[in-house]
């Protein structure tokens, strides 16, 4: 009774008769074999149904480029965090360079003698 | 294809603004304020940290500086005409480019020696700094201070 629900190609048929006593469905049991043929497109259509998922939204489009957008992530915001830094520090460092012949120009009596008439 | 387009947009401003963060937490505005106004005793006190004492110090040590710093100026430019003075084949110029040498190297001395004390007021890591900034600068004024000040910087 059981194996009626089973009803697929390859599968134990529910026509076949049926013995209700506790060996006969032991013995059915033990001779049964399932043997679904083989589908060539399974792989295929498993890859569509991701990429779909993939394009069905921003976040799960992320989901599905983890590692390559995880790791732009960290090279662009690295290289930007890195740049900020470097200008800031050789914009201060021209200051400096600026600032330091500025306050030569009063102190230095060999500048004082160049300058003044 | 437009997710992979906003994403790099995104990525893009997020770029842009980490460095424009990491800009102004590195930037010295107190140092580029202080350049911007060719102010050279706020430049002294914002980038060598000093405190009221300590800037009140250096400015006492400077104004006691300025007339030695007077007299080095007119000697110097009193040895410079009597160089000039002269024409080149003259025996003459030769001890009087000595002269302006010595005078030059007696000033260069007397810097070095009043920047060394304005340093002893800093801070030790700061004091080192300033002199590690402004002794090359004194040193090597025939070769790179003077010819900026001809063209930049009037007095």
């Amino acid at each position: 009774m059981i194996l009626r629900d089973f009803a697929a190609p390859g599968v134990l048929s529910p026509a076949m008769p049926m013995n209700n006593s506790p060996d006969s469905l032991a013995e059915s049991l033990r001779s049964w074999r399932v043997t679904p043929p083989a589908d060539p497109g399974f792989r295929h259509r498993v890859w569509q149904r991701i990429g779909r998922q993939a394009r069905a939204s921003w976040p799960a489009y992320l989901r599905a480029h983890p590692a390559a957008w995880s790791l732009a992530a960290v090279v662009a915001l690295s290289a930007a965090a890195s740049t900020g830094t470097a200008l800031a520090r050789a914009r201060t460092q021209a200051d400096r360079e600026a600032m330091v012949v500025t306050y030569l120009v009063v102190l230095d009596p060999r500048v004082q003698s160049l300058l003044k008439p | 294809m437009k997710y992979l387009l906003g994403t790099l947009a995104v990525l893009v401003l997020a770029a842009a603004a980490t460095g424009v963060v990491c800009y102004r937490l590195s930037c010295d505005p107190a140092v580029h304020n202080a350049a911007a106004r060719g102010d050279a005793m706020a430049w002294l006190r914002a980038d060598f940290h000093l405190d009221d004492r300590q800037f009140a110090e250096i400015k006492r040590l400077h104004d006691a500086y300025a007339p030695s710093c007077e007299e080095h100026c007119r000697l110097i430019q009193e040895a410079t005409k009597a160089r000039e003075a002269l024409k080149a084949g003259d025996p003459a110029a030769a001890a009087a480019e000595r002269k302006l040498q010595e005078r030059r190297l007696v000033c260069e001395n007397a810097i070095a020696a009043h920047v060394r004390q304005v340093a002893a007021l800093m801070s030790p890591a700061d004091g080192r700094r300033y002199l590690a900034l402004v002794l090359p600068k004194i040193a090597d004024f025939d070769h790179r201070v003077a010819p900026d000040l001809h063209l930049n910087h009037p007095h």
